[in-house]
């Protein structure tokens, strides 16, 4: 079977909401990405605030842009 | 969105399902796109689509429609207009609207810290409602919704369990007796910093006596007890009794989301 490449994976803190289930997380190293809320938490109405720790991947085609997948409870 | 431009359009994706319900876009052996389906309550079915560029999302919202039945169901940020043009493109047309609130606990704002108890009412809180009585009246409601309106009104969150079990957590509700019987129930989804109330349900032969607001109240007024001053809501722009009731105790909209169908 081929193997197959994915994004990477990181965890952030949700540092700004903005329009359009858009949201700006500094990333444990410190530099900031602009990540959207992914379609399976869209479709389950999780719901993300200012400091909540979020698992995020990044861009393979933008370092800057990624999307939230996970949302961690504490 | 789910997708953005920096990326570069691709003729050589290709769309595989990997599972029942998840499907994968490759472009070479790089994963640039993922869908997914799930199913809620009355059979409902909803997919989504995350891409990192258009041409990914594209090829999935071709693919995956073609595998399934219709109806599908997608949920799309109110603000995000050129997602919810993707998915118009790919045959889908938006359908309900459901507002997002965030409700303030403080009885001082609410104005509920006065507010009577309907007479014959009383409000059992978080923790201490009986399993029994409480699945009954779970399944009553249910069965309600099936026979009214359907659950094409409902939200879309209220998800399939299996036959005969309904309350997953019973501690996660409150609950509304009259006359001994469990008549509404408010249950709370205890996320950090701002629970969400996920459902506030009252049997149709006892609407209109102020239930639902006692439950709000019993469970508002806990809630800045403890700390925490707002919760959020949703309600459907159609659900005027709802939507009253999130007005009358100053919820605040921030937010919306729009269904769209593919018939």
């Amino acid at each position: 079977m081929a193997r197959v490449a994915k994004g990477i994976e990181l965890e952030g803190v949700v540092v700004e909401c903005l329009r359009g289930a858009t949201f700006r997380v500094e990333m444990q190293k410190g530099h900031v990405v602009l990540a959207h809320i992914s379609g399976k938490m869209r479709k389950h109405h999780i719901k993300i605030l200012p400091y909540d720790r979020v698992l995020v991947e990044i861009s393979p085609y933008d370092l800057t842009r990624g999307r939230i997948l996970f949302r961690y409870r504490s | 969105m789910n997708t953005h431009a920096s990326g570069p359009a691709s003729p050589s994706i290709e769309v595989t399902r990997v599972a029942d319900d998840q499907w994968q876009a490759l472009e070479g052996d790089r994963v640039v796109g993922t869908g997914d389906l799930s199913h809620r309550s009355g059979g409902r079915a909803y997919v989504s689509i995350d891409a990192w560029h258009d041409a990914a999302f594209d090829r999935l919202a071709r693919v995956m429609p073609a595998a399934l039945p219709t109806p599908l169901h997608t949920v799309v940020d109110e603000d995000d207009h050129d997602l919810i043009a993707r998915w118009r493109q790919a045959g889908f047309t938006p359908g309900r609207r459901e507002g997002e609130y965030v409700v303030p606990t403080d009885p001082g704002v609410t104005g509920l810290g006065a507010a009577p108890v309907p007479e014959g009412v009383t409000v059992v809180p978080f923790g201490a409602a009986q399993e029994g009585p409480l699945r009954d009246l779970d399944r009553a409601v249910r069965d309600e919704v099936a026979a009214a309106g359907g659950w094409h009104t409902m939200p879309a969150e209220v998800v399939p369990l299996p036959p005969g079990v309904t309350v997953v957590d019973p501690a996660k509700y409150a609950v509304a007796v009259l006359d001994g019987r469990y008549v509404g129930m408010l249950r709370i989804a205890p996320v950090p910093r701002r629970p969400r109330i996920g459902l506030l349900a009252v049997r149709a032969d006892v609407r209109r006596r102020g239930i639902a607001r006692a439950l709000l109240a019993e469970v508002l007024g806990s809630l800045h007890a403890a700390g925490v001053a707002g919760a959020w809501a949703e309600a459907q722009e159609s659900n005027r009794p709802g939507l009253s009731l999130l007005a009358e105790v100053g919820a605040r909209r921030v937010g919306g989301n729009v269904e769209l169908e593919r018939r």
